[in-house]
């Protein structure tokens, strides 16, 4: 179950890099969480795509085997991680040039 | 036309992203610079993770469904595409709804700045 772990431990690093080392704190602001449920449906769409045609394929050993849309349940951890490290290190950069200018 | 298989999300991706940017007039060229910085963060991170697990067979790819350029020998070149085409969508849908919602603007209004 390697990926399940990795991903896990994407989201646990996304989490820590939000709320502890880029300090954006995207999670604890409505406008995060609005942006990740309207990403959300376009994510299970693109999976579903990728994975019901066979286009990308999972060794069964690496994963726990729980499917929504086609694609490994772990994909929802995956992707989760990678838009709030996204929008979180969007925000840092941002707030680090316009200190800079200031 | 199997081989664009995979590309065809590229492409729907980008194609949303293309009518958000113009239909929310997000003026995204101006915020390139910022865009690649973020987008190296990520680069580094998923393909890092990536590369790992293919060559550990975690994942692997249909060759009849990709275009067949292979980075390192290994990544197929959309799964590079995908990590800069997902995050530029993401950056644009969270732009898109602070423009629509008007939460989380930051007091100094520095969506100008940049």
């Amino acid at each position: 179950m390697i990926y399940s772990d990795i991903a896990l431990n994407a989201v646990f690093l996304a989490v820590v890099l939000d709320l502890f080392l880029l300090k954006s704190q995207m999670m604890t602001r409505g406008i995060f969480w609005l942006t990740y449920f309207l990403i959300l449906p376009f994510q299970l769409l693109t999976n579903w795509w990728l994975t019901s045609n066979e286009i990308v394929m999972y060794s069964l050993s690496d994963i726990t085997g729980q499917r929504l849309a086609g694609a490994p349940i772990e994909d929802l951890l995956f992707g989760f991680s990678m838009i709030l490290l996204t929008i979180s290190a969007w925000e840092f950069f941002k707030k680090r040039s316009s200190s800079k200018k200031n | 036309m199997e081989n664009l298989h995979y590309a065809y999300v590229l492409i729907f991706v980008a194609i949303c992203a293309i009518g958000v940017n113009f239909g929310f007039k997000l003026k995204f060229s101006k915020k390139l610079k910022l865009f690649l910085l973020t987008d190296s963060l990520i680069l580094v991170t998923y393909l890092t993770w990536d590369f790992w697990a293919v060559s550990k067979g975690s994942w692997f790819f249909d060759s009849n469904q990709i275009l067949g350029i292979l980075l390192f020998g290994k990544l197929p070149i959309e799964e590079v595409l995908f990590f800069i085409i997902v995050p530029l969508m993401t950056v644009l849908t969270y732009l898109a709804l602070v423009k629509l919602t008007g939460w989380g603007r930051t007091k100094e209004g520095s969506d100008d700045l940049l």
